[in-house]
């Protein structure tokens, strides 16, 4: 059975200036349905790189990834988005949710793109974010929220489409640790209870090591894959 | 993305930015406004020119005159046989000769007027083809048969616009007139007197066409026939059932002379003409008026790639969530629809009512002007005023002008935004 995430030696180089840095040398790995893996490494490891072109936001010079068995190079742009919209869902370190929306907007907003009927849209919206705790907030914009709260609207933009994986990138990278700690713990309680594959970039070895598998990059090629078997951590 | 939540959202991004929104579409609103104000200015414009000179000149009526311009004014002379031809072409209901009798002076007991030109005209013939024209102040048309009557024009019968008439209907008055007697090369001019009943006098008309009857006197064609022992005309009136065939007709009529030998006045020729005169000076304006409504579309040109700028991270967001290229055009070009349609909601009622404010303030010095007195004052010219008029064409083009503009300038910055690499616009701060 096809892996439900596959890069096989992917490379990105980046242009700065004149200046060619490598971020990824060649990568391979497979994520299988229902696995919580971490990629783990010092910054500058070409962590985010990786995230970015195993979710279709960047294409690899080389190498391809692939979805359910289905490789991204071949797809045109706008194929492209699609497979973002309803096969990945993203979290990022700085949330980026749409400032002058509500919460409810911002979880709605991926289901609008993919043209759900508003009043459906709300209903699942409200759904979601009541999964990530936080239905007595759906009416506030992100200013008003705390990092931990946007934090969790971000999952509940990610999750809204029932997407295949959720792709994190240092989820836990703006926020204390108490907070982080608590996000860490929504998404493995996600992935225990309904299954949901997650594919998280971090700095952080002790979130990492929450994971089932650890994957350490380091100057844009896999170092090490470790299985933990270690629950999560207070 | 469903359409209502493209410009849903567009509407909320552009409320988001009011003082923004506002200027960029105040540029809009000044464009529409002027093409708006000079376009209805010119559309009135053009109905009064159109009316007023649809009263002077009786579009039914076709003219012939001897001569051409092209080959010269040679004095040729209409025999009755011709008037006939002209009769029987279809299309025209009666053609009518006239014989012209210049210099001719009026007396009235010790009351003297000069009229340049004596008109000779079967009443009959003539008052049908301008029944418009007679209407009168005294008296009315003369009685079938007789030779001895006369109408008087009102410059005739008012020539200083004197309250007291040179005369009025039922006065006897002396025409005297020179003609020429002897055979050529002793030819002389001879001054005859001639006594007329005087049958009406005609109200001001002041109608600036080709004729004006004010300055006419009328006497029966065939007593102007006796006096000239001639037989033949000068000028033809032709009416024509159909004013729209004039023209196909005047080319009848043209076919019966030989070449360059008349002329035929076509009322609607000219008309045709003026209009399209005004046409052109309209379009003319309106392209000028037009220059500021393309410096409003590179003013939201230049909004909209600083937005896009500003937006860049939310562009990566979106487009991070699964929207496609084509999503985010839509977005800002809808926005830049929004602008236009906005620009053009306002801008035309204020376009309207700058074009009232215009004709107000025009008329009023206008009238201030007409009061001094011109030579061309009638009570008609000094009542002139151009209102304008609301068009749903007009309207609705530049409605759709300024939605393009706008549409258009704005291509650029949303295919701008379209195309951002989802990455960088992600780490754009």
């Amino acid at each position: 059975m096809a892996a439900i995430l596959e890069a096989k030696g992917v490379k990105r180089t980046y242009t700065m200036g004149r200046v060619l840095v490598p971020a990824l040398r060649g990568v391979s790995l497979r994520v299988e349905e229902g696995e919580f893996v971490a990629i783990f490494g010092p910054s500058g490891s070409g962590k985010s790189t990786l995230l970015h072109v195993l979710g279709g936001l960047d294409r690899p010079d080389e190498g391809d990834v692939f979805i359910s068995g289905v490789g991204l190079s071949t797809l045109s742009d706008d194929k492209l988005a699609e497979v973002r919209l309803r096969k990945i869902g993203f979290v990022f370190q700085f949330f980026n949710l749409l400032p002058r929306l509500t919460a409810l907007r911002n979880v709605e907003l991926p289901l609008t793109l993919a043209d759900v009927p508003e009043k459906e849209a709300v209903e699942r919206a409200k759904e979601v974010l009541k999964t990530v705790g936080l239905e007595e907030r759906i009416n506030h914009r992100p200013t008003e929220l705390s990092g931990g709260e946007q934090q969790r609207v971000a999952i509940a933009r990610a999750l809204i489409n029932e997407p295949k994986i959720v792709l994190a990138d240092e989820p836990t990278g703006n926020l204390d640790t108490t907070t982080g700690w608590e996000i860490v713990h929504l998404m493995k309680r996600l992935n225990e209870e309904k299954g949901q594959t997650f594919v998280v970039v971090t700095h952080d070895q002790s979130a990492a090591e929450t994971a089932n598998r650890m994957i350490y990059l380091k100057d844009g090629v896999i170092q090490g894959v470790k299985k933990s078997s270690r629950g999560v951590r207070p | 993305m469903r359409r209502k939540r493209i410009v849903a959202m567009a509407w909320e991004n552009l409320k988001l930015r009011r003082l923004r929104t506002s200027l960029t579409t105040l540029g809009v609103v000044i464009g529409i406004t002027a093409v708006i104000a000079l376009a209805s200015l010119g559309e009135g414009f053009r109905v009064t020119v159109t009316q007023r000179m649809e009263q002077g000149f009786e579009l039914n009526v076709l003219t012939v005159i001897p001569g051409s311009l092209f080959a010269g004014l040679a004095r040729e002379r209409f025999t009755d046989e011709k008037v006939q031809n002209i009769t029987e072409i279809s299309g025209v209901e009666i053609a009518t000769p006239v014989m012209q009798i210049g210099n001719v002076t009026l007396y009235n007991g010790d009351k003297k007027v000069r009229a340049f030109v004596a008109t000779a005209v079967n009443f009959t013939d003539f008052i049908n083809v301008f029944p418009d024209r007679f209407t009168f102040e005294s008296g009315g048309p003369p009685e079938q048969g007789r030779n001895d009557t006369i109408v008087l024009g009102y410059k005739v019968n008012h020539p200083n616009e004197t309250e007291t008439a040179f005369a009025v209907a039922g006065d006897g008055v002396n025409m005297s007139l020179t003609k020429t007697e002897g055979a050529y090369p002793f030819v002389r001019p001879v001054v005859k007197n001639y006594t007329f009943t005087v049958a009406g006098t005609l109200q001001k008309k002041g109608a600036p066409g080709i004729t004006n009857f004010d300055y006419w006197v009328f006497i029966p064609l065939d007593t102007a026939r006796e006096i000239y022992e001639s037989s033949e005309s000068d000028l033809i009136f032709a009416k024509v059932s159909d004013p729209d065939r004039s023209e196909e007709i005047a080319e009848d009529i043209e076919a019966l002379f030989p070449r360059y030998k008349i002329s035929i006045l076509v009322p609607l020729t000219f008309i045709r003409q003026v209009d399209y005169i005004i046409n052109l000076v309209q379009l003319f304006l309106t392209s000028i008026a037009s220059i500021s409504l393309l410096v409003a579309g590179i003013g939201i040109m230049n909004i909209m790639t600083v937005s896009v700028m500003e937006r860049t991270r939310e562009i990566g967001i979106m487009k991070a969530i699964g929207a496609k290229n084509m999503t985010i055009l839509a977005m800002f070009l809808t926005e830049a629809a929004l602008i236009g349609t906005l620009g053009g909601l306002i801008g035309v009622p204020t376009g309207y009512g700058l074009s009232y404010l215009l004709s107000f303030v025009v008329s009023r010095f206008m009238g201030g002007q007409h009061q001094q007195g011109t030579v061309l004052q009638t009570p008609e010219t000094q009542q002139t005023m151009v209102s304008p008029i609301f068009s749903l064409w007009w309207a609705v083009g530049a409605m759709l002008f300024g939605i393009i503009v706008s549409v258009l300038f704005g291509l650029y910055p949303a295919r701008k935004a379209s195309k951002l690499d989802p990455v960088e616009a992600l780490r754009y701060e």
